[in-house]
């Protein structure tokens, strides 16, 4: 399911490179199951955005 | 440097990321009222994948013991139960969380 | 503020000006600085970001790190880089004059996604996973042709399950072959008509970054 037009596929293809590929650095953000570590970084994009999404939605004093 | 081939199949097959990728964020009060559900809802499905995806990764380098595939696979199960258990709860349905904020999807 | 950080480089000059650069060992790191409170989400930072490394890589290949590492103070980057640098420095210097390139085929042949109330145990749900997504597979002749006229091109290549759909190529290859790569790439289109597939790059090292490629 997508509805990005034709002239966007550079602009997926380098955000793929951009946020799925890399080498990971550990951050203070470390999901396991067990012993097993699993997740390092990815969450805090998702955390930020949260935040935003919360902050922009208040009302402005 | 980018050649393409039937870009529209390609597009429908391919899922370019995983992530939350949201536009500039408009100030609109319904996304408070009406999608909070939706917004924690995707996020803890977005986690789910994103920790299946990592356990997949973990098969193909072969380094898990048999009990940590064991334990891996109970947890993928039992966080895929629990958001049919979260949707059903919030009458939301796959369809309604698919959210597209902003040009890039967000998975099938 | 707070410095997002892009890549892993051997000389500061490879990096400035374009991005500032942060000393770490004997390597330096790109960076861009933003606010602190900052979303990282922000769709119009990535494309920025995006950006950048495109025109890094024009000056020189780099170590990708993977979007998401930002740090506070300088000290952090030593912290957090210390047991990559001696890999990093050996690959930087041995592919200094490579870059990727990545082919994603779309998979000719797939396994449904298995249900989970098939099975009563935790194993037999996620191996059943794993080989659905090992069992997308590509074309056997493209597969064929794709490896008949990129592999040669390439120093080093790897093919990989990313997802269950598709299926990856990944290439190292010398800048001075890029032109060849993408002839290939033309090649396969004109000979493969049905085959939906994308050739793109030039990338930094990514795939050939990971410790398990070395």
């Amino acid at each position: 399911m997508t509805d990005v037009d034709l002239e966007e596929l550079p602009l997926l293809e380098t955000l793929d490179h951009l946020l799925d590929r890399g080498v990971i650095i550990a951050g203070e953000a470390v999901i396991s199951i067990g012993d097993v570590d699993l997740l390092y970084l990815g969450l805090n994009v998702v955390l930020a955005n949260v935040d935003a999404i919360i902050r922009t939605s208040q009302p402005k004093k | 440097m980018l050649i393409a081939n039937e870009e529209q199949e390609l597009r429908e097959a391919l899922s370019f990321t995983d992530s939350m990728v949201p536009e500039r964020i408009s100030a609109d009060a319904e996304i408070v009222e009406n999608g909070l559900a939706k917004l924690v809802l995707s996020i803890i499905e977005l986690v789910r994948r994103l920790l299946e995806k990592q356990a997949l990764r973990r098969m193909d380098a072969g380094n898990l013991t048999d009990a940590e595939i064991e334990r891996l696979g109970s947890a993928l199960m039992k966080l895929e139960e629990k958001m049919a258990e979260l949707k059903r709860s919030f009458g939301l349905s796959d369809e309604q969380l698919n959210m597209k904020l902003g040009p890039l999807k967000m998975w099938e | 503020m707070k410095a997002i950080v892009i890549g892993a480089h051997l000389l500061r000059d490879d990096i400035e000006p374009v991005a500032a650069a942060v000393g770490v060992g004997d390597l330096y790191l790109s960076t861009l600085e933003v606010p602190d409170d900052q979303p990282l989400g922000d769709r119009e930072l990535l494309v920025k970001v995006a950006g950048l490394r495109g025109r890094l890589l024009d000056v020189a290949t780099f170590v990708a790190i993977r979007y998401g590492f930002a740090l506070s103070t300088p000290d952090d980057a030593l912290a957090k880089c210390a047991p990559h640098l001696a890999r990093w420095k050996r690959i930087l210097t041995a592919h200094r004059e490579h870059v990727e390139m990545t082919l994603k085929v779309v998979a000719s042949s797939t396994l449904s996604r298995p249900d989970r109330h098939d099975f009563t145990s935790g194993a037999g749900y996620l191996r059943a996973l794993h080989a659905a997504r090992q069992a997308a597979d590509v074309d056997p002749q493209f597969r064929e042709a794709a490896e008949r006229v990129l592999v040669p091109l390439a120093v080093r290549n790897h093919w990989q399950h990313r997802d269950e759909k598709s299926v990856e190529l990944a290439l190292l290859v010398p800048r001075d072959r890029l032109d060849d790569v993408k002839a290939a790439g033309e090649e396969l289109r004109r000979t493969n008509p049905e085959i939906p597939f994308l050739l793109s790059g030039p990338w930094p090292l990514e795939v050939f970054a990971d410790a398990d490629r070395e």
